[in-house]
């Protein structure tokens, strides 16, 4: 099976989707978390760059589209992965009830026999 | 610029469709959860009231049932989720040997494919140096020798992709072999545990039930259906069955048109197996599809570069004032006889570079009009419509598209057994609050995760925007 790269020291925005991958993979919160405000703080220093550094992200941008591509994947499963989870709490909550149900209905037999 | 909104929008595309493919996960995980609802109701009706003097005590629930249930089902979507991963895992290997043929710097093994996007170049780049002196006997060498570097190289391309095929066709009978083996184990579970166990979890047997249905959908794609008394029934995807509670179905196999077919009671079910999933659906979708697609494109490529080489030169005079006729052509090229398997036969046929036929007819041998309309065939349509070099273009461009996708989707695919396992093991100890945290961890990280996606979007749009207006000033 084919493994996601592991990250850089220095990571490109490249390394930064990978690593975002990654972290979603196994379901890394906190790294989530770190990876999201170091986008919102890129995305804050966007209109102060000047014309190398914003060539060069260019650069990246076109560098990390595969890698988009699989974190949007990898979004897309997680999404399925969470909605079978959401299934079988629901089955767990259904059974829960139904269990009550019938210990209420166990209850009313007993109250309809009456203590003999 | 292109690449990356392209890649965007099939993100957006993959997003979009996924939630299809989420809506039919739901329903099933639904039906596998009414199923074994039904089943495993007298256990919670046996054990839930707890009566004391005639008071029932208690939150009267006891989770084994429940666990039991709940893991048959995470169970089922970590055994699919990993016979996709499979499926994905096995055709990319075999997608990247196929790549590696067609990219001279990969340092493959098998580099006997040489580069035949150059091989095309040079080959017709001879005939415009033979233009500018038409009776030179080093130029016409030059063009034979360059049509026999192109023929050797589509040719042994060609081989080695039969070559893959046939080795994948082998270890498909080795998966077999497997499957058969344990869909026998399982059947005898199956007895074992609804002798045991008819009503409750079976404990052991089902773990080793559940370890040999883990290792089955690796190998092929299944569906499992509960039945009654803890039975299990496996089908493949599309419905044949594999198992039915104590009896198993043997896969067989059979060779159909010189490839291994599989059958089960008489019925060939082999393309039903590659589209179902597993190592089985990865070989099969390599061998059936991938690399016939590829042979199929080479066939093409060289039918058409050596009967429209061979119809010009034969139209033209060589340096012996001779012209072709059909009793005795001037061919450059073996004549293809069909489509199928032009390019594992192509060869260049002719020996003597004085039957190079650089003149036009009747112009003398001196002319080099013939010459210049077989450079010219470089930029012709006669590929399918396109030029010779523009054909291979595309075909090697939509091979490292299908690897990529299909990188993509063992990569997502590999994710997503990992956040499963990852599941498992947190609910292993189950109660309401640990499986509440489990989800919310899953909710977090999602929601985290979207938000590092959004961003990660508009960062790259306003990059290449911005890139843009730099290279523009």
């Amino acid at each position: 099976m084919q493994e996601l790269e592991a990250p850089a020291k220095n990571p490109e925005l490249k390394e930064l989707v990978v690593e975002a991958s990654r972290a979603l993979a196994r379901l890394d919160t906190p790294r989530l978390e770190e990876l999201a405000l170091s986008c919102e703080a890129l995305n804050r220093d966007l209109d102060s760059m000047d014309a190398g550094e914003k060539s060069d992200l260019a650069r990246q941008a076109r560098e990390a589209a595969p890698d988009m591509a699989v974190l949007g994947r990898v979004l897309a499963v997680t999404r399925a992965n969470q909605n079978v989870m959401r299934r079988l709490r629901e089955m767990r909550e259904r059974r829960l009830e139904y269990s009550e149900r019938r210990i209420r209905g166990a209850e009313d037999a007993e109250a309809a026999n009456g203590d003999d | 610029m292109g690449t990356i909104n392209s890649a965007l929008s099939v993100m957006t595309g993959a997003l979009d469709a996924d939630q299809e493919a989420l809506n039919v996960v739901a329903n099933n995980v639904a039906n596998a959860n009414t199923k074994g609802y039904t089943e495993e109701t007298p256990n919670w009706k046996e054990n839930a009231p707890i009566a004391v003097g005639g008071v029932l005590i208690g939150d009267g629930v006891t989770e084994t049932g429940a666990t039991s249930e709940r893991d048959r089902v995470l169970e089922a979507r970590l055994d699919q989720q990993q016979e996709m991963a499979s499926a994905s895992s096995t055709r990319l290997t075999a997608l990247n040997n196929m790549q590696a043929l067609f990219t001279p710097d990969s340092g493959s093994s098998s580099a006997s494919a040489g580069d035949i996007g150059s091989d095309i170049t040079s080959f017709f780049d001879s005939f415009s140096s033979l233009e500018s002196d038409p009776t030179d006997n080093a130029l016409r060498e030059q063009v034979l020798s360059s049509a026999s570097t192109l023929a050797g190289d589509i040719s042994s391309a060609a081989s080695s992709l039969n070559g893959q095929s046939a080795a994948i066709d082998q270890e498909t009978t080795g998966v077999v072999s497997q499957v058969n083996s344990l869909t026998g184990a399982i059947a005898q579970l199956n007895l074992a545990i609804e002798s045991a166990s008819p009503n409750t979890d079976a404990g052991t047997l089902e773990d080793q039930r559940q370890q040999d249905l883990s290792q089955l959908s690796q190998l092929v794609g299944i569906n499992q259906v509960t039945t009654e008394n803890n039975g299990l029934s496996v089908t493949t995807t599309s419905g044949q069955l594999l198992v039915s509670e104590g009896q198993n179905f043997q896969l067989t196999t059979g060779t159909v048109n010189g490839v291994t077919d599989f059958f089960l009671g008489g019925t060939d079910i082999t393309s039903q197996l590659a589209s179902g999933g597993g190592q089985l659906g990865g070989y099969l979708t390599a061998r059936d599809v991938d690399i016939p697609g590829a042979v199929s494109s080479l066939d093409q490529l060289a039918n058409s570069i050596s009967t429209t080489v061979n119809a010009r030169n034969n139209a033209g005079t060589d340096l012996n004032g001779v012209t072709g006729t059909p009793a005795n052509p001037l061919y450059i090229f073996n004549e293809p006889a069909q489509l199928a398997g032009s390019a594992a036969a192509m060869s260049v046929i002719m020996t003597d570079p004085s039957q190079v036929a650089a003149a036009g007819a009747g112009n003398g041998t001196g002319d080099n009009s013939n010459a210049v309309a077989m450079a010219g065939l470089a930029n012709g349509l006669i590929v399918n419509g396109q030029t010779p070099i523009n054909y291979y273009s595309n075909f090697v461009s939509t091979l490292g598209s299908t690897v990529s996708e299909v990188q993509t989707e063992n990569t997502a695919q590999n994710a997503s057994v990992t956040q499963l396992q990852t599941q498992n093991n947190a609910l292993s100890s189950v109660n309401l609050n640990d499986e509440a945290a489990a989800m919310s961890t899953l909710e977090n990280s999602y929601q985290a995760a979207s938000q590092v996606f959004t961003i990660l979007n508009t960062v790259m749009a306003s990059a290449l925007n911005l890139g843009q207006e730099t290279a523009v000033a």
